[in-house]
């Protein structure tokens, strides 16, 4: 079969399920945009962990920022915020449907531009680590910005702050955040395929196999790095934001970074899926949302026990994740031509024979 | 052939219960049933007070579907409910609420263990107009959102301690001190309830003028409180005010034992839920404990009898409590479903919005005190009460309408 027929069927296929699911199970809206997050998540962790061969794990930070950054942009704009996220309470605040949409607009660009500035600034600290070093001190990135805005009392510190309430139907603020998010998953991975095709693709992937070679051949390692984080850190902003307004109520430790559990399922979907290509990111995000749902709703109390047994069976006997246990499996759906080494192996075979 | 026997069981008892709640899940208020909904803290760190908030939504609905279940015209109806396990975090809370409504279809809600929790989930049932009657979100921050469809019936946090630094107050000026001599420690959880309890404590720290020398804001999940101890040595506080739900309760308690600290008053929350006197014994003798709801008090009504046969029976039925204080959480949370059975039978229908109102009008005595509801939604008709742990027992201190017992200062 023609591979270029089949990728497009395929591309047709998921933006119709993407379209069409939502209008068909009108009840399910809510875990679908909890899936694409889940699909952002992994696309946006595989970057540098898939890609570019560094295993972070402090990437919710990002999310957290720019969760923070758009609430805090959200609510001062009309109110004073102190007053807002007092714990002893205020008034009632309420916001019209411009305020609200207008907050949201500004809030979300800061959102995608602090966490820029917080990735280049960051990058400068954390890409002299390697390996273990590199996880460890991104993971201390995360825990120490969550118990940093816990103590923060202008944000609500531990207390945590609530969102501005949609001025409106709530079937459409279901839909709004659904798009938003859809729309950001579209968009990252799109953005990525793009990518992944440029030198700069070829680039991180140079140094994910050996980072002095890459910077032996003149490759700015560096300034690459950073910029890969960047990118995640972009898209990451942008759906903290996203998913602070959907959660409607944020709060540091397990809604903005929450390091156990966000922070450790963005690799796992990773893992499961097949690190360092497009579309293992994705099947694993898919399938670890399904999973994870279907236990939380029919294994009650037991749903973290059938989550580690799932993590046992990737890491034991998936390594390569389902994409690269497919494409060891079955090469010729990727276009990998074994006939043809299979080919030259036995003419080499003849020709050393002679 | 043991384990084989025991697997045979596991896997029935399992099936049972999937079946019962699959039953749940297909009820429909129709058919004679009313189902009620809650994403609850089965797991994480307030897995503790969770399971006793869920046994008193159980206890209650078997009590009033014994009782006849609840009579709306000339039909009955039998409440049932579908539960969630939020894992203590609100990054779920909210996701699960969303489900119960859309997906199991529940039209009226039971609140979820903590403020945190309640604070994601109230945005939601407000969005759906679904009447929430909540039982363990004391927050005010919960209160000043306008929300139309939340009804606490709890008192809220920031009159947990508030007289316990009164108390304070009281026993410095009767033995010749001044109360700005009067040196307070706090440590408290940094979570929205405790930060409330805080906020309270630290209004009437300012009317009475007393001293804080020492302010600490803990970590969640809290397992060590060393560094506060610590301190408590070195500065010798006259009073230690403490506030990590059952978690921090317990810990605080280990550790002054441990640390041997000789503190003349100690007042914390969640002293029954923690279990106190059953894990720690006598060294928890003394401490006053903030409680929403005590087996003495005298009010009672037509289902659970007064708050002491509320009390036995609860003991009988569950052996978990048979050997313990039967914990405030769990009262409130059966005052709850009582709250919604007065509801439905006042507003004399299945309508959510008709629901909502009859609510809002809510004037009604339960066995666990008072329920009368602000415009806020929060309970105005009953006062919070003050227990020390006397002998290994809980004899209420104050405030002095309820006390049945003085005060014992210092304690040993």
């Amino acid at each position: 079969m023609n591979t270029g027929f089949a990728k497009s069927v395929l591309y047709v296929c998921v933006l119709a399920l993407g379209i069409f699911l939502p209008i068909i199970f009108p009840a399910y809206i809510g875990q679908m945009t909890l899936l694409w997050l889940m699909v952002i998540f992994a696309l946006t962790w595989d970057i540098l962990g898939g890609q570019m061969g560094y295993n972070s794990l402090g990437n919710i930070f990002f999310f957290g920022v720019g969760m923070y950054a758009a609430a805090m942009i959200q609510v001062s704009m009309y109110y004073d915020l102190a007053e807002y996220t007092s714990p002893a309470g205020g008034g009632i605040y309420e916001f019209s449907f411009s305020q609200y949409f207008t907050g949201m607009t500004v809030g979300f660009t800061v959102a995608a531009l602090v966490s820029v500035v917080f990735a280049i600034i960051l990058g400068r600290l954390v890409f002299g680590l390697r390996g273990p070093y590199f996880a460890i001190g991104t993971l201390a990135i995360a825990t120490v910005a969550g118990e940093l805005v816990s103590t923060w009392e202008l944000v609500g510190g531990g207390g945590g702050l609530s969102l501005p309430n949609f001025p409106g139907e709530p079937s459409g603020s279901r839909t709004l955040f659904y798009s938003m998010m859809f729309l950001l998953a579209i968009a990252t991975f799109s953005f990525l395929k793009w990518l992944y095709s440029t030198r700069f693709g070829l680039a991180i992937n140079a140094i994910r196999d050996d980072e002095e070679k890459a910077e032996g051949m003149g490759i700015r390692t560096l300034q690459h790095k950073t910029v890969a984080w960047s990118i995640s850190a972009f898209f990451l902003g942008i759906a903290g934001a996203i998913f602070g307004n959907f959660n409607n109520f944020i709060e540091p430790l397990e809604v903005a970074f929450p390091t156990t559990t966000f922070g450790i399922f963005m690799v796992l979907m990773v893992l499961l899926g097949g690190k360092g290509t497009l579309w293992g990111p994705v099947i694993g995000a898919v399938l670890f949302h399904i999973i994870k749902e279907l236990t939380w709703t029919y294994l009650l109390g037991w749903q973290w026990v059938a989550l580690g047994v799932l993590i046992v069976i990737t890491v034991v006997y998936f390594q390569q994740g389902i994409m690269g246990w497919l494409m060891e499996k079955y090469p010729h759906w990727f276009g990998i031509r074994v006939e043809g080494a299979k080919q030259r192996l036995s003419d080499m075979m003849d020709e050393a024979a002679k | 052939m043991f384990h084989y026997r025991k697997t045979i069981a596991a896997a029935t008892l399992t099936s049972a219960l999937i079946a019962t709640s699959c039953t749940a899940y297909g009820a429909s208020p129709t058919a004679g049933k009313i189902l009620l909904g809650s994403a609850i803290s089965l797991t994480g760190k307030y897995a503790t007070a969770g399971h006793h908030a869920k046994t008193g939504y159980d206890f209650a609905i078997a009590k009033i579907n014994a009782a006849g279940g609840v009579k709306i015209g000339d039909k009955t109806y039998m409440f049932e409910v579908k539960y969630y396990d939020d894992e203590s975090t609100p990054a779920r809370g909210g996701q699960l609420a969303e489900r119960l409504i859309n997906q199991d279809g529940v039209q009226y809600m039971l609140g979820p263990y903590s403020s945190g929790l309640t604070r994601a989930i109230a945005p939601v049932t407000e969005k759906y107009k679904i009447p929430m009657v909540e039982a363990e979100g004391a927050s005010r921050s919960l209160f000043n959102k306008g929300y139309k469809y939340l009804f606490a019936v709890l008192s809220t946090s920031e009159q947990y301690l508030a007289s316990a630094v009164a108390l304070a107050a009281r026993v410095a000026k009767e033995n010749g001190k001044a109360p700005a001599d009067v040196k307070v420690a706090l440590a408290f959880e940094n979570d929205p309830f405790s930060l409330d309890v805080r906020a309270g404590v630290m209004d009437d720290i300012k009317k009475h003028g007393l001293t804080v020398v020492i302010d600490d804001k803990l970590p969640r999940n809290l397992t060590d409180m060393t560094p506060t101890m610590t301190k408590i040595k070195a500065l010798k506080p006259d009073l230690l005010v403490v506030s990590g739900h059952s978690k921090g309760a317990g810990t605080a308690t280990r550790q002054i034992a441990e640390m041997k600290l000789s503190i003349p008053m100690v007042a914390m929350t969640h002293c029954e839920s923690a279990d106190l006197v059953g894990k720690y014994g006598p060294t928890a003798d003394g401490y006053l404990c903030a409680t929403q709801w005590a087996e003495t008090l005298t009010y009672k009504d037509p289902i659970f009898g007064s708050a002491s046969e509320f009390n036995t029976e609860i003991k009988k039925t569950v052996p978990a409590y048979a050997k313990k204080s039967v914990p405030y959480q769990l009262a409130q949370a059966a005052a709850a479903v009582y709250v919604f059975k007065d509801a439905f039978e006042r507003s004399g229908s299945l309508d959510k919005d008709k629901l909502r109102d009859a609510l809002a009008t809510t004037d009604l005595t339960t066995f666990y005190g008072k329920v009368k509801f602000s415009d806020a939604g929060n309970n105005i008709a009953k006062p919070m009460v003050l227990r020390q742990i006397q002998g290994g027992k809980y004899n209420v201190v104050a405030p002095v309408d309820f006390a049945s017992h003085e005060l014992e200062w210092p304690r040993k």
